[in-house]
């Protein structure tokens, strides 16, 4: 769930915009490079930003009664690198708030910077860290997702833990506080966002591997072994 | 399974015909207002006004509207519950330390704090969900190009709002076809649904998104997707309204700052 309209004090509102900005700057500069060379990322990319808006509509059937969701950045910044998925996600934040009232306009910059900046970071880097080792891809997109979705989740404790830090230990006793609240929803459903993604890759190399390859998102011959593993299993 | 858009709600509201950058001037300044209130007493006259708005002008179904609510105020319930017990304060009613570093207590100044926080909460939602509610999307892409929003970014916003309805289509159909066949009987067999289902859409979306740009091609598009918006005139009385309630709002702002709900023990 993202920070919701009000919830945040308009300065620490202005703090999280301020630093989402440049990075959003350097999405969408990133963005107009790609697309002076190929104009059909443009419709790829709108797609990607759809599909984590329906994905993060979706209720996962292991969680019962908690407004937890899939974040889906996972797949976006392995595809397209963590600038760009900023942007995609801040498209996706500005439906999210308007179509489902989810998260809020004030509060939008905090939201990018905890779905839409940290977590993408970090899976980018798990990625890039296991992209051409022998680790296997479905481990790999696995744990992208999962701490993706994980580390959203500790980035929106901290912003709520900086804005309302506690009388005793300050930020940090506060930022535990939250954190024990978001734990108990969100480290079983980071771990089935994981299972989730790491599934619905597997169907992609079965049925569209082409993809992964003209993206460049693993090297030719890791997804071909794969392919030949699966059909062997089966 | 699929929450409602608001979106279809806003297509058909009874405010659709009114100037869109006059219900935009509304919300934002209610959401404004209520964001730098340092009182409870404006963002709750702001949250009970728009509501009325949304109720009466705009003719929501009051259900639709109080549904849209849960989920944000149970949510914002629980984050301000813990707020009230670590923000301490000097009249501590109850407290608790279980640790060195970490204190628990209710105070007369934490739960004055907790309440306000959950007023402003209020106020926001109702202002987001009123512009929500009154402004379709297609609305706005007019606003967004007049503020000179880099045109890649609208462009993406087209593109994906667009996208997120042919793809909604697809997920409905194949997530109905997958119950008639009890692909949701149990947890394992579900999460392996959702998995094949989120794949299909996922290569669906693809070659949707394939066939948008070519179709696009077809008719000459160089980027930029033009779109005529409708030319709807600022009536008199509806701006009257907006004017006379953003400004008995910053009264209220500016005036009932140092109010609290609680002022001492009983």
């Amino acid at each position: 769930m993202h920070i919701m309209e009000g919830f945040l004090p308009a300065i620490w509102c202005v703090v999280w915009w301020l630093i989402a900005l440049p990075c959003l700057g350097l999405g969408l500069f990133q963005l107009k490079r790609i697309l002076a060379t190929d104009r059909e990322a443009l419709a790829l990319l709108g797609v990607t930003g759809a599909f984590i808006f329906i994905l993060s509509s979706l209720k996962l059937p292991s969680v019962t009664g908690s407004c937890s969701h899939p974040t889906g950045t996972g797949l976006s910044a392995i595809s397209f690198g963590p600038w760009i998925t900023a942007v995609v996600a801040a498209v996706v934040l500005l439906f999210q708030s308007l179509f489902l009232a989810h998260g809020g306009l004030s509060t939008m910059g905090a939201n990018i910077v905890s779905m839409g900046i940290v977590g993408p970071l970090v899976g980018y880097a798990i990625y890039r860290a296991l992209r051409n080792t022998q680790v296997n891809m479905f481990l790999t997109v696995f744990l992208v997702c999962a701490f993706a979705d994980l580390l959203t989740y500790v980035t929106t404790s901290l912003e709520l833990a900086l804005a309302y830090p506690a009388a005793v230990g300050g930020v940090a006793s506060s930022f535990v506080v939250f954190m024990g609240i978001f734990a108990v929803t969100q480290i079983p459903l980071a771990i089935v966002e994981g299972v989730i993604l790491a599934l619905v890759f597997k169907y992609i190399v079965q049925m569209k591997p082409d993809i992964l390859v003209r993206l460049h998102i693993f090297p030719e011959e890791k997804i071909v072994a794969t392919q030949r593993g699966l059909a062997d299993a089966a | 399974m699929f929450e409602q858009l608001l979106e279809d709600i806003a297509q058909t509201n009874a405010l659709r015909e009114v100037n869109t950058s006059l219900k935009l001037a509304a919300g934002l300044g209610a959401l404004l207002l209520s964001l730098v209130s340092t009182g409870y007493v404006a963002p709750l006259f702001i949250a009970i006004v728009v509501s009325g708005a949304i109720l009466l002008l705009a003719r929501i179904d009051p259900y639709t509207y109080g549904e849209l609510f849960v989920a944000p105020v149970s949510f914002a319930l629980l984050s301000v519950a813990a707020i009230v017990l670590i923000s301490g304060g000097s009249d501590a009613l109850w407290s608790w330390q279980p640790l060195p570093w970490l204190s628990f207590s209710i105070t007369i100044e934490s739960i004055n704090q907790g309440l306000f926080i959950f007023c402003r909460t209020l106020g926001g939602m109702s202002a987001l969900l009123f512009i929500a509610l009154t402004t379709p999307m297609t609305d706005l892409f007019v606003v967004m190009r007049q503020c000179r929003l880099p045109e890649v970014l609208v462009e993406l916003v087209t593109i994906v709002y667009r996208t997120i309805f042919i793809l909604l289509d697809q997920l409905v159909q194949c997530y109905h076809a997958q119950v008639m066949r009890l692909g949701y009987s149990t947890r394992r067999e579900s999460i392996r649904s959702l998995a094949t289902l989120c794949g299909v859409v996922f290569i669906a979306s693809w070659n949707a998104g394939e066939d948008l740009i070519r179709a696009r091609d077809l008719r000459c598009y160089d980027g930029k997707l033009v779109v005529l918006g409708a030319v709807r005139p600022v009536e008199l009385r509806p701006a009257l309204a907006v004017a006379g309630f953003l400004i008995v709002s910053s009264i209220l702002v500016v005036l009932t700052g140092k109010i609290t709900i609680i002022s001492g023990i009983p």
